[in-house]
């Protein structure tokens, strides 16, 4: 019933940004080596920095995010003609070969948007390839990086000051840690359950799973089988125990379960773990001055005697977590996580 | 340490393999008065490059010199790797100054081969290769060079979830958790490594089919471990042999942060083994120990909770100590942590050669300790019904006599390599 106002307006959409942009060729995708410079991928058209989408280049967003030093992401995602995803039994989308998922990474300052760096995952010959661009300092295009490397920002807060960072810029290598699954590199956002939302596109708002359907970017989207949906964690009307777990799923569980790169700690971070794998009077193993001197990841009902917000308040390399990508403690994330454990009740001894 | 390098010319060839040669000349200044740093940073980034591109097979080879990295350095998922360095407390690789990253070097790859250079002043672990199948640790030093703290890196050389690992002719120095650790491993070989001056000089946890022998572990707070832990995913370790090796004088102040195990352990421990199955321990030199020559206890003991859904076992079975000698030092026992203080409420100031909790799954033989010397002092501590310091008072029995047995050996499969 909805489908047919659903197709107009993507039509619209994709009529919009075919007559409307500078005339800088379709998107491409490299044979081989990957493009030195972002622009070459024409992902987007006119003055890059503006991040305006070309044909087939799709915006998306995620009910809860990982966060990354209060850095604003835009996500597009792109696959070639006639190509579309299919929804997998477990939600995951299984993508088809030369989808590229595009995450821009900047700061709205008060200069003006600096952008600092493009993260893309390319699906090449069943795999994912992570490719990193850092901008220039002139803003024009972002050239290709495997170092990585820093970036002096000024970090807008959300209480209105700011806080000056080193920004880290993950080399080749890093962007593996977080997106392991199972010895693979996987996407981590792009599911149903975060994907399951509204998006206010340039003609208006539609369900993101709806849309890429329209769009056929997914092939086998059922709204009433597809419903998986996760808690948004800054949410205030949901359950404090769902926006804590859907938070720490996102920002821990990447890395915190079976097949993750931190399997070998025994702390499995996700809606489904049982207490003692969340933590809950699990005693540190190779957590070093991780442990900030106390005995349990969760202490429950103390959040100040608790390992796992101490590592989450770290700045130390050798102590914080996430490991690493994180330069500034998450104020609000760490607020949500000591009330959920302040709500614990219970005793470990 | 402090090197008065200078490169003044560097030369990089990329051949077939990646293969990163450094041609470098090399100066020595004079520091007469102060020692001086000289940091090669041209050479850092291309090691840093060297490593991120590095195509299976490939040898990179670091010079002598002092490189400074800001971040972790890492391998991932290439193969046959040799990374290969002038020798120990030559090719150093600093990370005073890291900023980013939770190791100096961390490794996910198979077939690696880590030769001759120095790892120091990481922010969290010094060496981590995690799930390797395959990975030789030949030669290389793992250090802090700001003394014996508990803001130190955790482990010095680090493998885990590994198959086939060889350590040997290494030396780690003040981890502050252990020097050596391997954890959750399967068919480890330690030998001739040089532990001292870490919280734990050498620990075996969660593995199988490990061989630790030669080793000289001396001036730790615990000399050598090995132990099982709870909530992991390799639950139990087993095939344990721990032979030939010198644990002495392991009796510095644990510098361990609060919360892990390693931070209750009393300095002046030679050797704890804790909830572990068929271990043999023999032909080792365990001596001047102000607290206690070897400890062997169950979880229980630790009086940490544990969960056992994943097959976690508490008990310690088939634990053999035999042929030993034990030689403890004449000293009060440690009273800084609540098992020294214990062992020092029981046997006012006299530090025990061997102890054990006592406590087993059931009446089998589960422990023998047999010709470990004369006129040891034992001690049974009994403890499963006890709950405070009278009742062990109680409960303890001082003869060893029950324990003097053989138990089953078993085969220790080897590395594959």
């Amino acid at each position: 019933m909805m489908l047919p106002f659903r197709n107009s307006l993507l039509i619209g959409l994709v009529t919009l940004l075919v007559y409307s942009c500078q005339p800088t060729g379709q998107v491409s995708l490299y044979e081989g080596e990957p493009f030195n410079r972002l622009s070459d991928y024409h992902f987007f058209t006119g003055r890059q920095s503006a991040l305006n989408p070309n044909t087939g280049v799709i915006p998306y967003d995620l009910i809860t995010p990982l966060f990354s030093d209060y850095a604003e992401k835009a996500r597009f995602v792109w696959m070639p003609q006639g190509q579309s995803a299919e929804i997998l039994e477990n939600g995951d989308l299984g993508f088809p070969e030369g989808a590229v998922l595009i995450k821009n990474f900047f700061y709205n300052l008060e200069a003006g948007r600096q952008l600092i760096e493009t993260r893309l995952l390319v699906r090449e010959a069943g795999d994912w390839t992570p490719l990193t661009y850092i901008w220039d300092e002139d803003q024009r295009d972002a050239s290709l990086s495997i170092t990585g490397g820093f970036a002096a920002v000024d970090v807008p807060l959300p209480d209105g000051t700011t806080h000056a960072i080193q920004y880290v810029i993950p080399n080749k290598n890093q962007c593996k840690t977080c997106h392991e699954s199972g010895g693979k590199i996987e996407p981590i956002g792009p599911k149903v359950k975060h994907l399951n939302r509204e998006y206010t596109y340039v003609e208006g708002s539609a369900n993101q799973l709806a849309a890429w359907s329209d769009y056929q970017y997914i092939s086998n989207y059922d709204q009433d089988n597809h419903t998986a949906l996760t808690t948004a964690w800054d949410d205030p009307s949901e359950p404090l125990q769902e926006r804590a777990l859907a938070y720490l799923e996102v920002n821990c569980g990447t890395c915190h379960k079976a097949d993750g790169s931190a399997y070998v700690s025994g702390l499995h971070i996700s809606a489904e773990s049982d207490p003692y794998q969340l933590g809950i009077c699990k005693t540190p193993v190779s957590a070093g001055k991780g442990s900030g001197g106390f005995r349990y990841d969760i202490n429950p009902g103390h959040p100040e005697s608790s390992i796992l917000v101490y590592r989450m308040k770290s700045d130390d390399p050798g102590a914080m977590m996430p490991e690493i990508g994180r330069k500034i403690m998450h104020t609000e994330g760490v607020q949500l996580i000591s009330d959920w454990i302040a709500s614990m009740e219970g005793s470990c001894e | 340490m402090y090197l008065s390098l200078s490169t003044l010319s560097c030369r990089f060839i990329n051949m077939r393999f990646y293969f990163i040669y450094f041609s470098a000349c090399l100066l020595f200044l004079s520091c007469a008065d102060a020692p001086s740093v000289s940091v090669d940073e041209e050479g850092s980034e291309k090691i840093l490059l060297a490593l991120l591109e590095a195509d299976s097979g490939a040898v990179i080879e670091i010079p002598e010199g002092f490189f400074a990295f800001k971040r972790s350095l890492s391998l991932d998922g290439v193969s046959g790797v040799t990374i290969k360095g002038a020798g120990m407390g030559k090719s150093i690789l600093s990370f005073d100054n890291q900023i980013d990253g939770a190791e100096g070097l961390l490794i996910k790859a198979d077939q690696i081969t880590l030769e001759d250079f120095t790892i120091q002043d990481s922010k969290g672990d010094a060496i981590k290769v995690q799930d390797a199948e395959g990975i030789v640790f030949r030669r290389v030093e793992t250090t802090w060079t700001h003394g014996a703290n508990e803001t130190n890196g955790g482990y010095g050389i680090y493998p885990v979830g590994c198959t086939s690992v060889l350590i040997e002719g290494c030396e780690a120095s003040y981890a502050a958790d252990a020097g050596i650790y391997v954890g959750q491993s399967n068919q480890v070989v330690m030998r001739d490594n040089y532990a001292h001056h870490n919280v734990a000089g050498i620990e075996i946890e969660n593995s199988r089919n490990v061989e630790a022998y030669n080793n000289l572990a001396e001036e730790n707070t615990g000399g050598l471990l090995i132990f099982d832990m709870p909530g992991l995913p390799q639950a139990n370790g087993y095939n344990v042999k721990v032979y030939d090796n010198t644990v002495r004088s392991n009796n510095h102040k644990n510098f361990a942060p609060e919360g892990g195990v390693v931070s209750t352990l009393p300095p002046g421990t030679g050797m704890l083994i804790i909830a572990h199955r068929d271990v043999e321990v023999y032909n080792n030199e365990v001596t001047d120990y102000k607290t206690l020559g070897l400890g062997v206890i169950s979880w229980y003991f630790t009086e940490r909770p544990f969960e056992t859904d994943n097959g976690f076992d508490p008990y310690y079975t088939n634990v053999s100590v035999h042929d030993n000698t034990f030689e403890r030092r004449r000293a009060i026992p440690d009273i800084t942590k609540e098992f020294g203080q214990m062992l020092n409420g029981l046997f006012i100031g006299k530090p025990q050669d061997i102890v054990i909790d006592g406590i087993f799954e059931n009446a089998d033989v589960h422990l023998c300790l047999k010709n470990n010397g004369e006129d040891l002092r034992f001690a049974n501590l009994n403890a499963e019904t006890a709950s405070d310091l009278g009742d062990l008072k109680k409960l303890v029995d001082r003869n060893m006599d029950r324990f003097n047995c053989d138990l089953p050996s078993f085969d220790v499969t080897p590395p594959a390599l």
